[in-house]
């Protein structure tokens, strides 16, 4: 029979004992004491470890969430207002000599709320008052009508042929404040122009324009 | 075992927490094609601008601008089966340059619309060669009253030809709007007024003269320069000899710089007021320093208050064009975007495809075509102008120029 039976121990040679296997593997060693440690300690390793992982991924997650685009600003007034010339308006009660008035209506084309807080006109020898009174707000969708009776104090500063004569209006929304030239159109221009001619060259009395 | 345990468990977590990230939507950015082709048919939209000479600033600008609403329109696919493509020449700002354009863009069959030119002389050279080839015009710059509204525009409005549409103000408004600031706001009642005899420049003059009489200002003074000379040294002195508080000066920045800079040079510290024509960057290096306190008036609300318009200059940084856009930037994006409207309308109305008799459709959508554009809603009144009329007036501050008034026509 031939065979190749158990390697005995020869010279030099020795059967393995337990503790230098032990002796040689010195890192098994500190593996056995964290084993023992996390024995001993294993629902609170646990704990920290699941704790730390939710905490990362919760990280991650809210570091890459979906980003709302932000809302889109609202448009400027100036942007979101029109203002149209109506018509001639009975002169306000009360009003001085040489007073005469009309109606434009306002209107809020999109976006928040407009408010009015003042309107005015270029004009030395003009001043002016509105019905409602500055401020006032506008939404959109209700377009509103706005009274403006204008006074004559001098005559000879007066526009009484202005081609393109315009109102001031400063407006106010939830993006900005803006002074704003509103440009009346032929209408307006032509109602100034007569009730002007009209205030100034019959002396110093009520204009009755309708 | 009990090592796999913690593993397994950290592990599935981590898993989950990828998976949900990978679940969750969020915004890509650009979900558009990038391949810029929109389809089988090329529509040709020709571009007219002077892109070589003094104001090729501007005629860049306005190219540019046009380049960018068809490679936009392409992106998007706007307009199925249809492949938007620019076609520009250069008109050198000279009537018989334009109108060569003009035939030359009419023999294209593929050129169904056509977008400029800057300059109302050159426009009126080209006008009735589109019209006669119902080719639709769009203009993103030209303000003269008489190219919609007729040459008697003062007594009885009169819609010349069909084919032509502007994006721009015109100067019925401009030059009163500028009358009414130098007399009533700036506060100066004696002007002297200057041109350049061309059809832009003395229309503009002569809207702002009418209305600054009106409004009971004096002219002290009127003259006329050759815009082929930059010696401006007599025109000067006749500024400084006549007692003016301010000058008007019909006509575009080559001439008004260096116009302003010797008047101020010949010892009259007055302000320079001109038009669209002058609102440029190049003004103001031409003028230099003495500049300061000049004012122009343009078509369009400030860049800055239109929300539409931040859009625009995003993509037109990134379409990394080497030139700026200039005044016109956003009208002539309108006006190439009127007729990509228009091609849509008709393609749609038509199953999907091109008509034969395509210019002629174009043409007559163009007239209802309305969308939110650049500049604020684009639509045309019933004779070809924009509905949106708005104004401001710039002046020259710190070397650049700053808005201090906005106005809104409304004339309904």
């Amino acid at each position: 029979m031939s065979g190749v039976g158990p390697v005995e121990p020869g010279e030099g040679t020795r059967a393995r004992e337990a503790h230098d296997t032990d002796a040689v593997r010195a890192p098994g060693r500190t593996r056995t004491r964290l084993t023992e440690v996390y024995a001993r300690h294993r629902r609170a390793a646990l704990a920290l470890a699941v704790a730390a992982a939710v905490l990362a991924g919760g990280g991650y997650l809210y570091a890459t969430r979906p980003k709302q685009p932000p809302p889109p600003e609202p448009p400027y007034p100036a942007q979101a207002v029109e203002m149209a010339f109506l018509n001639g308006r009975p002169t306000a009660p009360g009003a001085p000599p040489r007073s005469f008035s009309f109606e434009v209506s306002l209107t809020v084309l999109s976006g928040p709320p407009v408010t009015v807080t003042r309107v005015t006109q270029p004009y030395a020898g003009l001043w002016l008052s509105v019905a409602p009174r500055a401020p006032f707000r506008t939404k959109a969708g209700a377009p509103r009508k706005i009274t403006i009776t204008m006074h004559v104090t001098d005559c000879g500063k007066v526009p009484k042929d202005a081609g393109l004569p315009f109102l001031e209006v400063t407006l106010r929304n939830a993006r900005a404040m803006q002074a704003q030239s509103f440009i009346l159109g032929e209408r307006y221009a032509q109602h100034l122009s007569e009730a002007l001619q009209v205030a100034c060259g019959n002396g110093p009395r009520n204009h009755q324009n309708t | 075992m009990r090592q796999r345990s913690l593993i397994a468990i950290t592990a599935a977590l981590a898993a989950g927490a990828l998976t949900l990230t990978a679940c969750g939507s969020r915004d890509s950015g650009d979900k558009g094609s990038d391949s810029g082709n929109g389809g089988g048919t090329t529509v040709v939209i020709g571009v007219d601008a002077p892109l070589t000479g003094d104001l090729s600033a501007l005629g860049l600008g306005i190219k540019n601008s046009a380049d960018l609403a068809a490679k936009q329109a392409n992106k998007k696919s706007y307009v199925k089966g249809v492949t938007f493509k620019i076609e520009a020449l250069d008109d050198q700002a000279q009537p018989s340059s334009g109108q060569s354009n003009a035939s030359k863009f009419v023999s294209e069959k593929e050129v169904l619309g056509v977008v400029g030119p800057l300059n109302s002389s050159v426009a009126q050279s080209m006008q009735k060669v589109f019209d006669d080839a119902k080719l639709v015009e769009v203009s993103p710059a030209n303000t003269n009253p008489a190219l919609t509204q007729g040459d008697n525009w003062q007594t009885s409005k009169a819609r010349p030809y069909k084919s032509y549409f502007r994006t721009a103000t015109t100067d019925a408004i401009q030059g009163p709007f500028a009358a009414q600031y130098v007399y009533n706001k700036a506060k100066r009642t004696k002007v002297f007024v200057i041109d350049d005899k061309k059809t832009y420049g003395a229309g503009l003059a002569a809207t702002f003269t009418d209305e600054f009489k009106k409004l009971g200002g004096k002219v002290v003074g009127t003259e006329h320069i050759n815009p082929d000379t930059k010696d401006f040294s007599a025109v000067a002195t006749k500024v400084k000899n006549s007692g003016a508080q301010v000058v008007y000066y019909g006509g575009e920045y080559p001439q008004a710089g260096p116009l302003s800079k010797q008047i101020k040079a010949a010892g009259a510290k007055i302000p320079l007021v001109g038009g669209d024509g002058i609102y440029a960057d190049d003004f103001i290096k031409l003028g230099g320093a003495s500049a300061k306190g000049d004012l122009a008036t343009s078509v369009g609300a400030p860049v800055e208050t239109l929300p539409s318009a931040k859009e625009f200059v995003a993509n037109y940084k990134a379409g990394g064009y080497s030139e700026a856009y200039g005044a016109y930037g956003g009208y002539s994006y309108d006006s190439t975007w009127s007729i990509i409207e228009a091609v849509k309308k008709v393609v749609d109305d038509n199953g999907g495809k091109l008509p034969s008799d395509a210019r002629a459709k174009i043409t007559e959508a163009m007239q209802n075509v309305s969308f939110d554009g650049v500049t604020g809603k684009v639509s045309f009144d019933e004779y070809g102008d924009a509905t949106n009329k708005q104004l401001t007036v710039y002046s020259v501050e710190n070397g650049a120029w700053k808005a201090v008034e906005s106005g809104t026509y409304n004339g309904s």
